[in-house]
């Protein structure tokens, strides 16, 4: 059964604390992701942040009432527009605290049951604590696929 | 880890051609896409050697993903920053029967100033994990060497190694009052280094002592992509190593210094380190991509290299 280390994206794209909210948006925008680790200077992931976080600090309002997650970037400049109203509102104000991260030695299949249990689309991988990539539902799924054909 | 920065990396395209009709319509016979730029092309190297390495610098545009993605499926962690301009494109042009290539080289877009800032937070917590980093490639429009140099005093700070693989303008800038672990200036399109005419018998190794003498504790030159001149306070060495025709050189100087960083961690020895490093280098010229076809190639090819002390 393969681990998280042979089906993680190696890549350590995230936001420390201080980053403001329209540098998020411009991040998960650029590269086509929902959410991003937060991590502090030593790279330990601190949380994390999504358009989700993102949606509820500039319509509060809506997601009160409606599903954010149908709300997306279709619009980014009015997204950006209303952030630029906000100031400099920062990460820390608005990141996850309630994250799901996992270890390389942890198995695909352990990884596939947190994330549908959870919903979630990213999750990050750390060692002693510290980024070393994330998991993507879309690669997941192509690899557990693969192994059942297998199998 | 080792950390590798390449603040103006190229999405390589290489067209292989028999022979080139200057003015006329030319059919490749072959194409090849590859990530680049000499931080990237080192940060592939290592990692073919084993090496757990993470690339950073500057991407953005269409092809980064694909860049990165490329990256990764060699075994490098990339860690880049995406910025709202494209990358550039580089253009080698192999003729394989003349055993020639011609390179077009684009500048590269423009940083700007808020990517600079955001950049040196990333590389402040890529410092907290890293063993050794390497700077390498050319600067894009709205970075000065000065940033460079601003990263070298991050890194000297937190006491880890820095190996500067970089043009000698941007070089010599960066010398003052820092500390550099290795110097490869990069010498292509150069006749002369430190006021110095290179093609001068016995010149490149003075230069390589002049280095050394500026507060490098290595430097590594070379005249040739098969022959190379290292040396520290205490010793020179000059090797070389027989490659028969090779076209495509592409990535061949970067991963010489990949394969001898490689080594001089384990062996602390510079004749071994200038031996493998040839292996590597030989192997690459023998890949088509910009990295060693493998480590046990690079390291069956390091027995043909010549090396000695010369001083």
């Amino acid at each position: 059964m393969k681990k998280v280390k042979d089906i993680m994206t190696r890549d350590l794209t995230s936001v420390t604390e201080d980053t403001p909210l329209k540098d998020v948006a411009e991040i998960l925008s650029l590269r086509g992701v929902n959410g991003i680790p937060v991590v502090n200077m030593n790279n330990e992931v601190t949380g994390w942040i999504s358009e989700r976080d993102l949606i509820t600090s500039i319509f509060p309002e809506k997601v009160k009432i409606e599903n954010p997650d149908v709300v997306s970037f279709t619009n980014l400049s009015s997204v950006v527009k209303k952030l630029t109203q906000m100031g400099e509102a920062m990460v820390k104000d608005y990141l996850s605290k309630k994250y799901f991260p996992v270890t390389e030695e942890l198995s695909a299949a352990d990884v596939a049951e947190l994330m549908l249990h959870n919903n979630l689309k990213r999750v990050p991988v750390v060692r002693n604590k510290r980024l070393v990539g994330v998991v993507e539902r879309a690669s997941l799924s192509h690899i557990l696929l693969e192994e059942g054909s297998l199998e | 880890m080792i950390v590798t920065v390449t603040l103006n990396p190229a999405y390589d395209h290489l067209l292989f051609l028999h022979g080139i009709d200057v003015g006329q319509l030319n059919r490749t016979h072959s194409t090849l896409q590859m990530p680049g730029g000499k931080g990237v092309n080192v940060a592939s190297s290592l990692a073919i050697l084993g090496e757990e390495v993470v690339a950073t610098g500057f991407l953005g545009g269409q092809g980064s993903r694909i860049f990165e993605e490329s990256l990764r499926k060699l075994g490098v962690t990339t860690n880049f920053l995406y910025t709202n301009k494209e990358i550039r494109t580089d253009f080698y042009v192999i003729e394989e029967e003349q055993n020639r290539q011609t390179l077009f080289v684009e500048e590269g877009a423009t940083i700007e100033l808020r990517y600079l800032n955001n950049f040196k937070s990333i590389f402040e917590r890529l410092l907290s994990s890293a063993r050794i980093i390497e700077i390498g490639g050319s600067l894009p429009q709205g970075v000065h060497p000065a940033f460079v140099k601003e990263l070298i005093q991050l890194a000297n700070k937190k006491k880890i190694p820095v190996v500067l693989n970089i043009q000698e303008q941007i070089l010599k800038e960066c010398m003052e009052g820092t500390s550099l672990f290795i110097v490869n200036p990069d010498l292509r399109g150069c006749e002369t280094i430190l006021g110095k005419n290179i093609c001068e018998a016995g010149m490149i190794r003075q230069v390589a002592r002049e280095l050394t003498g500026k507060g490098a504790e290595i430097a590594i030159l070379n005249s040739h992509s098969f022959e190379y001149t290292v040396a520290s306070k205490d010793e020179v060495w000059e090797g070389e190593i027989e490659s028969g025709p090779t076209p495509n050189k592409l990535g061949v100087r970067d991963s010489f210094l990949a394969g001898f960083i490689h080594n001089y961690l384990i062996m602390r020895n510079l004749g071994e380190a200038l031996k493998y490093g040839l292996g590597v280098a030989l192997s690459t010229a023998r890949n088509k991509m910009n990295y060693p076809n493998s480590k046990k190639e690079a390291e069956e090819l390091r027995l043909m290299a010549k090396v000695r002390k010369v001083g």
